[in-house]
């Protein structure tokens, strides 16, 4: 066999190879979704890993963001009651089940790297700050990240590319990546039909149950045309499901709201990494 | 020779290519990736490559610039390195995407929907910076390569090698930016364009040497050089260690301790004991690499997996071929008049100092800086005025750094489109200009994307009144698909979901009330389930207000 | 970092400045010369500033840059290019350090930076340096080290 002839068979071989690669495959779902066991036994894997408490600061109480297009009525957040917490975990199950949030890979879980958007910080529940002055927004090449009018920092999954920079650039950790895709390796279940399961190669993290919120803003302009909605009446997932009630939701923004209430009787606190950037989330202790 | 290089590279290719197919495929998770940064080997391979990719352009025009120029091949062989580098730098930044399909979005093209990049993010600054340093350094390296037989061109090479000149240092302080910026304990480091800059054209420096030997030529004025920057390297290494208290002894030693055996003689002048110190300094400046983008491993080689080790190999052989194949094919057209075999010591007076770059270096640049500077000008107004649907708020100095790329890459064109127009020929012309035109269509295409009308008043509260509760739930719940028509919403839908179906009446016809009903309650392919959020009542309301919709417009 | 130690870096930069450049010229000479003075001056800022204050990164490349600056006043060819180099170097170094600090949440010194900015500019058109426009020269970069 002379040179050409080689090359013409490989390119004949390689050929074939490319034309078997595209025919049609019948897509089956090899593997199940998990049952809500194996998502109970990774956050009591996750809770025995419990990562270091930050160093806390005193902030004052989160007002209304001055960036162009911030509404003046809402900014939505949260206060976590470091006083009544135990660190039961029952948040970070209440969070999967709204979010759909998968189970991580099992080298990741024995790294400690979990998929929760729920973590406990020295046995205190953290999650995204929702900082108004967010670093990951700023880094973000496709503006994928970026902040609503709402307050929330929010993600939009379609416009991500995975490069990863927000990930880097958050002082806390919050933002999870995808490395695999859950739903082929049988590591997500839809528990709730009203959240999509990212696909593989985006970065997540907590959306303030933008979901809820969502819902919320419409069934209120569906029924009562005309008033200002302040999101009255809405609690997360995490607030819901809270024993102790120590995670309490709302507009900071809104006098009225049990969030306002809450905290305007007690000292607030954020991580000392992000407590210049003016997070909506923060943590309560003690009384004024 | 070239040909044992040429094979040495495809085995390192091939050896690679497994690992390069493996990470494009199974996506960030093939690799190691750093438990908190979730950066990888893909990056730090990225930010040695475009290093590398530097001291070409940085021997070549800079020294030409400055008056001092090189030998003809010299220059010739750093501009080849640089092209080949930086090749196989830009593969890195995809491979490292989570998805790689969408990396188009980093792109800052405004499309009709105002669907824009963040140009805040260093990233962004980091492929135009990198895209104009590609295209220019092509340009200069062709005009270089037909210099001798086209002297119209020779008049463009002193004015490109200005123009290249803050490009290239630009260009990696760029690329340091993308740590620099961020919040990360390791990467803190305002002085970091410096020291980067640096690393750059140390390791650069070390490439030429070893690419030099290869053509058995030594140019002692660039061993020099390397080795006063190995204690500049020192310096900055030791400014890391007390600032962050980061210490590495492998870098500090190859890089830094092994390039002071240029002081001995028979270490200097044998062949292997130069490469020897010029491969000790590349591994030293990869593996700063690698450790400074995975700051919390600190047992790099039990990070290392087969994939990363893999796409390691996989880059050096890609450089070796694309560089070796490239030599071989140029060939004559490299070597010029000063065809020489065999060892030839290129002495430092045989660079002679030819005359200094004076004001008729700037003559024919007038015009190209000022356009430049025009485009820029508008560049940096538009970008600071306009609001064209961007969330969030630009600022002069987000705005800086895509400055200076806008101003050489116009500024280098129009010096360059006249006597390149010239020289072509007639069939390359054409292409050219189809290709100019069929770019143009599909640029075109991308920008107008699709209606961008926003359904007027979907969301305004106003308008809705108790009396009309399903269409306020129409409004609230289907309009940011479907659009307040019927008709669907193009500007949200074409961006983030597959096209719904338009609800024209003989569909809705087709379909028939109650599968309308159970499409709405329970979803359908895209159509997401409202079951729990509205009524059954609700829905057939739903349908009852489609009909009417479809039928107004009919 | 209190005015009299900003005061005694400025100093130290200007000390060491005088030592560039003797004749005669080599390249090892004044490699090692100016890699001992960042070593220097890196020692001087981790000593006297205080590891909060973010400027302590890169106060001893802007301390090399402004030496540069200074230095440059004692050559004899290429004056005025390697004037516009040196103050361009600093540029560099105070707008992009300035950048990185404008992501970590503090403002871009804006002052200085065009005040440098228009020093370099106009070295581009100076022709000739009398001596008396080296000594304006180098007031103008005391006052841009200390005041703005």
């Amino acid at each position: 066999m002379d040179r050409r002839e080689f090359i013409k068979a490989c390119s004949v071989i390689a050929l074939m190879q490319v034309l078997w690669g595209c025919r049609r495959v019948p897509e089956v779902s090899l593997v199940s979704a998990p049952e809500l066991a194996e998502f109970e036994k990774e956050v009591r894997q996750a809770i025995s890993q419990s990562k270091g408490a930050f160093d806390l600061v005193q902030v004052p109480m989160p007002g209304a963001i001055k960036a162009p297009g911030a509404s003046p009525l809402n900014r939505f957040g949260m206060a976590i009651d470091l006083d009544a917490c135990d660190g039961c975990g029952k948040c970070i199950l209440a969070c999967i089940e709204e979010n759909n949030i998968p189970l991580s890979p099992k080298e990741q879980r024995d790294a400690g790297r979990f998929m929760h958007w729920i973590e406990m910080h020295g046995g205190a529940p953290t999650m995204c700050f929702h900082c108004g002055n967010a670093p990951c927004e700023k880094v973000c090449p496709t503006g994928a990240a970026s902040h609503s009018p709402d307050g929330l920092s929010t993600m939009m999954y379609k416009r991500c590319t995975g490069s990863r920079f927000c990930g880097a650039n958050c002082p806390v950790g919050a933002r999870k990546f995808n490395f695999v895709d859950g739903v082929k390796e049988g590591l997500a279940r839809k528990f709730n039909p009203n959240v999509p399961l990212r696909g593989k190669g985006v970065m997540e993290k907590c959306s303030l149950c933008l979901q809820r919120l969502q819902d919320h803003k419409h069934a209120h302009m569906a029924t009562l045309p005309g008033t200002e909605w302040r999101g009255n009446g809405l609690k997360t997932a995490c607030s819901e499901a809270c024993p102790k009630n120590a995670i309490v939701f709302g507009n900071w923004l809104d006098p009225k709201s049990p969030l306002v209430e809450a905290a305007k009787k007690r000292n607030l606190y954020a991580p000392s990494a992000i407590a210049s950037l003016d997070p909506s989330v923060v943590y309560m202790r003690g009384r004024r | 020779m070239y040909r044992f290089l040429v094979y040495i590279g495809a085995a390192l290719l091939l050896l690679g290519a497994t690992a390069f197919g493996v990470s494009l495929w199974d996506g960030p998770s093939a690799w190691h990736t750093d438990g908190r940064t979730f950066w990888g080997i893909p990056i730090s391979l990225f930010v040695l490559w475009i290093g590398l990719a530097h001291a070409g352009t940085l021997i070549s025009a800079i020294f030409l610039a400055l008056g001092y120029p090189l030998g003809r091949r010299t220059s010739m062989i750093a501009e080849l390195s640089t092209l080949c580098s930086l090749a196989v730098a830009v593969l890195f930044p995809l491979v490292h995407l989570g998805v790689i399909e969408n990396f188009y979005m980093v792109v800052p093209f405004l499309d009709a929907r105002g669907n824009f990049s963040n140009i805040r993010s260093p990233l962004v600054w980091d492929f135009c910076c990198i895209a104009v340093y590609g295209m220019v350094s092509a340009l200069f390296f062709v005009s270089h390569l037909f210099c001798e037989k086209n002297p119209s061109l020779k008049s463009l090479i002193r004015p490109m090698a200005w123009l290249l000149f803050p490009l290239v240092l630009w260009v990696h302080t760029i690329v340091s930016l993308d740590f620099a910026v961020t919040f990360v304990p390791e990467w803190r480091g305002a002085f970091f364009p410096l020291y980067f800059i640096a690393g750059a054209i140390y390791s650069g420096l070390a490439l030429v040497i070893i690419l030099l030997t290869a053509e058995h030529c030594r140019v002692r004025v660039l061993e020099k050089l390397m080795l006063s920057l190995s204690w500049f390297m020192a310096a900055f290494w030791l400014w890391e260690f007390m600032l962050k208290g980061t210490f590495s002894f492998e870098v500090v030693f190859l890089g830094a301790v092994v390039p002071q055996l240029m002081w001995l003689r028979f270490i200097r002048e044998n062949t292997f004991g130069r490469l020897l110190v010029a491969f000790s300094i590349l591994i030293s400046l990869g593996l700063e690499r690698y450790i400074l983008v995975t700051p919390s491993e600190y047992d790099v080689a039990n990070a290392f997996g087969w994939v990363d080790l893999g796409l390691v190999s996989f880059s050096v052989g890609l450089f070796v071929l694309l560089f070796f194949v490239l030599r071989a094919k140029l060939g004559s057209l490299l070597e010029g008049d000063d065809v020489v075999m065999g060892e030839i010591v290129v002495q430092e007076d045989d660079t002679a100092k030819t005359d200094v770059p004076g004001r008729n270096d700037f003559t024919p640049l007038r015009f190209p800086l000022l356009l430049g500077a025009l485009f820029t000008l508008l560049y940096v107004i538009w970008a600071v005025s306009c609001d064209n649907g961007m969330v969030f708020p630009l600022s002069v100095e987000n705005v800086v750094p895509l400055c200076l790329p806008i101003f050489v890459l116009v500024a280098c064109f129009t010096l360059c489109a006249g006597p390149l127009w010239k020289i072509t020929g007639k069939r390359t012309k054409i292409v050219c200009i189809v290709l100019a035109g069929f770019l143009g269509i599909l640029a075109g295409a991308f920008w107008s994307g699709g209606s961008s009308e926003a359904p007027s008043g979907a969301v305004s509260v106003q308008e809705l009144t108790s009396s009309k509760t399903i269409e306020g739930i129409w409004m609230s719940r289907c309009a940011s698909c479907h659009g307040n028509d019927g008709m669907f919403n193009e500007k949200f839908v074409r961006e983030y979901y597959p096209l719904p179906q338009k609800l024209s009446l003989e569909r809705l016809d087709s379909l028939g009330a109650d599968s309308l009903v159970h499409v709405i309650l329970d979803g359908r392919v895209n159509m997401n389930p409202y079951r729990g959020r509205i009524t059954e009542d609700e829905a057939r309301g739903l349908v009852r207000y489609m009909r009417r919709l479809a039928g107004e417009e009919q | 970092m209190d005015a009299i130690l900003n005061a005694l870096s400025c100093l130290m930069a200007l000390g060491t400045s005088m030592f560039l450049w003797r004749k005669p010229l080599n390249v090892y000479k004044e490699a090692g010369i100016l890699a001992l003075f960042l070593v220097v001056f890196a020692l001087f800022s981790y000593f006297t500033m205080d590891a909060s204050d973010l400027a302590q990164e890169y106060m001893p490349f802007r301390m090399l840059a402004v030496c540069l600056c200074f230095s440059t006043t004692s050559l004899t060819s290429h004056k005025s290019r390697y004037l516009v180099f040196a103050q361009v170097l600093w540029l560099w170094v105070e707008f992009f350090g300035g950048l990185t600090f404008v992501y970590r949440g503090l403002d871009m010194p804006w002052t200085r930076v065009i005040a440098i900015g228009s020093g370099a500019l106009g070295g581009v058109f100076l022709s000739h340096i009398s001596r008396e426009m080296e000594f304006m020269l180098m007031v103008y970069w005391i006052a841009i080290w200390m005041f703005f």
